[in-house]
């Protein structure tokens, strides 16, 4: 017999995710793309399908299309079947419940028919935010083992980064006597990933408590820990939260390193390639004589005339003569014109660099004036179809706004940390 | 408004070709990987989709597990719906018909109850074997304009290469689009003529079941090219040559499917699988799994197309790189076609080479031939070999599938047939 799994999935993907400034104007943080082929998402989803769970529902708040698009009938992570699914939970107008998500345990709480109508003995939830690879049937296993009422995902971070997470300190056997959310003071460098096991029985409980605690972190986690029994489950591996334009680049550029430790394929990473109209039947790369590509990540349907370095490039992402791409992020289809130079930049879909234009040039610690907490390490961010004419120079930390054409640019020289 | 389709295709996918020996060992020809990352049959396949035909039927014998793999659901060429729709027929046994295919129209003729089945207007009769892109609605509308009772494709050859053709004479009667066909002659030692068949034939149903039903009765030999069209001519039935002017790329034998493979790459490449809207089946060996190709710090890749999940390290020029293959740091891979999950060691050096999947190259080993490469013919190498270190292999040598270590003990001159 086929072993149904026991465990039912929340995916939380309504994260708004706002310091990725750009590359969120349309699509929720899920759904941005990342490494090429992948969208954020596709992380969280494929480690549920190679941990063997089967019925996951995806919370969605903010800018739900492209997301509800990619995820499909959810085939491409083996969960279209008669025991499989993944559906779709946006907020929705009822009776009783009218609102907009308050927080993820809000969220949870507004879906608790999609629970009941799925009967498990645990359920497990996470975000759909990260990048990263986890079995979590061995989580799972360890629930069970230490016969748990949560058990919270949680790995080893430098002291100093403590303050951003959620910290535990456990006892010999793992379980959390002591929760900070975010502490000020470092006294632990165990920090929450954001993934929980919870007992079905005890969640339902839980949350019926009080309906105004609405979030995991803030409110059910430390309540459970002070009472009941949590326990931590560790991880060691590579995890990033790639939530700001500077660590998805590096998240990027991590690909590209040999010993980063990420590496989508070998992690059994899968892409919704139908999700894509056009990425399904991409042609193979093509190299000119002209073609000059050094340590990058090149995907189907590119076409490379000129010179690409430490770059990672979508799919049909054309690379003209003469023209040279380097240290940046390339999204599908973007066009980059003869004698160009892109250089430290996140290009997202469809952006046309013109002939001899130039993205990301001067010094690099000119901010951006009107995001200086987001672009400040010289990354220049250009938006979706945005066209940089021929011949402008770009400085860096730049914003280019979607769909930005000639007329919307001032001049042909946009000076570091401007924005158009 | 859309209806019932009124086209029915049939795709002959039977053949086993002797030529493409170690490529076709455990495969039809059909199913014969192309393009770094599709099949032959999908220049077909996707001409049908591209033309909106999507009623289609495979014809399928020898070997037809790849195939039948490959085509899956169909909805790789969207045809999956109500009115669309795509059938692998096997030979069977049953009441009336219980032989294996014994000829491209033999395999028609076995599945009559089929095309009866569909009813359509016009029965459109394609090989899988061939590299070109066609729009078939041009000669539907020809072929049904000149109320034919066969419309034959043909691409003008030269006259030297003509007899290894079905080649036709063809009349002026519209110019450039075509011609009544006067003659036919299949693979003539001294052709006259050099309007070659294509294989591509648009029948009127009940002249193409009546030749079927009589050929089968009076003759024991069962081909299009040879049988059918002849006796068509024979019988005095409107039979039409349509002229095609575009690229059509065939890969009977290894070099020819070298050469073809080459035509994919240069600056105007003759084959242009974006412009062609080629699709293929992404599940098949589930290369849709695959991360973006991966190319090292000290790499070179130019002149080549290469697929997602390749890693190239080393050196790749005028090549084709199918998914999965890793050229490691110090190999040179050069004029070559490597199939899925070849691995080409550090300091080997492969130059016109074809090698077939799951084939790996041991360090410091040398494969193919030296100097211009029009001088020597391709080394072919079938599956799952694994080529020892320091080995040194010369040009046209054709390696069978899956041979033991042992094989390659020795340094194997130009031209051998190991097997």
């Amino acid at each position: 017999m086929n072993p149904i799994s026991k465990t039912l999935v929340l995916l939380l993907a309504g994260g708004v995710g706002s310091r990725l400034n750009l590359l969120v104007q349309s699509r929720a943080k899920p759904a941005v793309p990342f490494g090429g082929l992948y969208r954020i998402i596709d992380f969280s989803l494929s480690n549920v399908m190679n941990s063997g769970l089967t019925q996951v529902g995806v919370m969605t708040q903010y800018k739900p299309l492209s997301l509800m698009n990619h995820l499909g009938n959810g085939a491409a992570w083996d969960l279209a079947g008669r025991s499989r699914g993944v559906k779709v939970l946006p907020p929705r107008t009822g009776a009783s419940d009218s609102d907009w998500y308050k927080g993820t345990a809000d969220a949870v709480r507004q879906n608790i028919d999609f629970i009941k109508a799925h009967p498990s003995q645990e359920i497990l939830i996470l975000s759909g935010d990260h990048i990263y690879h986890m079995d979590f049937d061995q989580m799972i296993q360890a629930h069970r083992q230490k016969k748990a009422d949560v058990t919270i995902g949680m790995m080893v971070v430098p002291m100093e980064e403590i303050h951003q997470f959620g910290a535990g300190i456990t006892d010999a056997d793992g379980r959390i006597v002591e929760w900070e959310e975010k502490p000020k003071v470092a006294r632990t460098d165990l920090a929450s990933m954001g993934i929980y096991v919870f007992d079905t029985k005890y969640l339902l409980a839980l949350l019926a408590e009080d309906r105004e605690e609405v979030d995991f972190g803030m409110h059910l986690i430390p309540k459970a820990i002070a009472r009941d029994n949590v326990y931590a489950f560790r991880f060691n591996g590579y995890w990033r939260d790639v939530g700001t334009v500077q660590a998805y680049w590096q998240a990027n550029m991590d690909i590209l390193s040999e010993d980063s430790g990420i590496s989508p394929e070998a992690w059994g990473i899968r892409p919704n390639v139908e999700a894509s109209a056009r990425m399904a039947d991409r042609c193979p790369a093509r190299f000119a004589a002209t073609a000059q590509v050094k340590n990058s990540m090149i995907s189907a349907g590119c076409v490379i005339h000129g010179e690409v370095v430490n770059s990672v490039l979508s799919p049909g992402v054309v690379v003209h003569k003469g023209a040279v791409v380097r240290d940046s992020v390339l999204i599908d289809d973007c066009v980059v014109g003869e004698g160009a130079l892109v250089d430290l930049a996140i290009m997202d879909k469809r952006v046309r660099v013109g002939r001899n234009a130039v993205v990301g040039s001067g010094d690099r610690q000119t901010v951006n004036q009107e995001f200086p907490t987001h672009l400040y390490t010289g990354i220049t961010l250009i938006g979706k179809a945005a066209q940089v004419p021929d011949g402008a120079v770009i400085g860096r930390n730049c914003i280019v706004a979607p769909s930005r054409l000639a007329h919307d640019f001032p001049s042909l020289h946009i000076p570091s940390g401007a924005t158009v | 408004m859309k209806k019932k389709p009124t086209t029915l295709a049939m795709v002959l996918a039977g053949g086993r070709v002797d030529e493409l020996n170690v490529l076709t060992y455990y495969r039809p020809k059909s199913a014969v990987p192309f393009g770094g990352f599709a099949r032959v049959i999908d220049f077909p396949l996707s001409n049908l989709m591209n033309s909106g035909l999507e009623q289609v039927a495979i014809l399928s014998q020898f070997r037809s597990f790849s195939l039948i793999n490959h085509i899956g659901s169909g909805a790789a060429w969207d045809m999956i719906g109500r009115y669309r729709g795509i059938s692998v027929l096997p030979p069977s046994t049953g009441h009336a018909s219980s032989n294996w295919y014994r000829g491209s129209a033999d395999s028609v003729y076995q599945n009559i109850d089929f095309i009866r089945y569909h009813d359509p207007d016009c029965v459109l009769i394609l090989s899988g074997d061939h590299i070109y892109h066609m729009n078939y609605q041009e000669i539907i509308d020809y072929h049904k304009a000149k109320d034919a009772d066969l419309t034959i494709a043909c691409l003008a050859v030269p006259k030297e290469k003509a007899h290894r053709f079905g080649v036709a004479s063809i009349d002026d009667e519209d110019g450039e689009l075509g011609g009544r066909v006067l003659q036919y002659k299949e693979k003539p030692t001294s052709p006259k003529f050099t309007w070659a068949s294509m294989t591509i034939f648009c029948f009127k149903p009940e002249a193409l079941l009546a030749t079927l039903t009589d050929n089968a009765r009076e003759d024991t030999s069962f081909e299009f090219g040879k049988d059918i069209i002849p006796r068509m001519l024979a019988d005095q039935r409107r039979v039409y040559g349509y002229k095609f002017h575009g690229y059509w790329g065939y890969t009977r034998t290894i070099e020819e499917y070298w050469q073809t493979s080459m035509d994919l790459l240069g600056p105007n490449p003759p084959i242009d699988l974006e412009a062609w809207g080629l699709r293929t089946n992404l599940e098949h060996r589930d290369i849709r799994d695959y991360q973006p190709l991966k190319i090292g710090p000290r790499a070179t890749v130019a002149d080549s197309l290469v697929y997602n999940g390749c890693v190239v390290e080393g050196t790749v020029e005028r090549s084709i790189l199918f998914p999965g293959v890793h050229v490691k740091p110090g190999a040179v891979v050069r004029d070559s076609v490597l199939f899925f999950n070849n691995t080409v060691e550090s300091g080997a050096r492969l130059s016109k080479v074809i090698s077939d999947v799951n084939t790996s190259f041991g360090a410091d080993s040398a494969i193919g031939g030296q100097g211009a490469v029009g001088e020597h013919e391709a080394t072919v190498l079938g599956w799952n070999n694994q080529i020892p270190a320091g080995s040194i292999i010369g040009s046209d040598c054709t390696i069978y599938p899956h041979l033991r270590p042992e094989k390659f003990g020795r340094e194997i001159k130009n031209g051998e047939i190991i097997r």
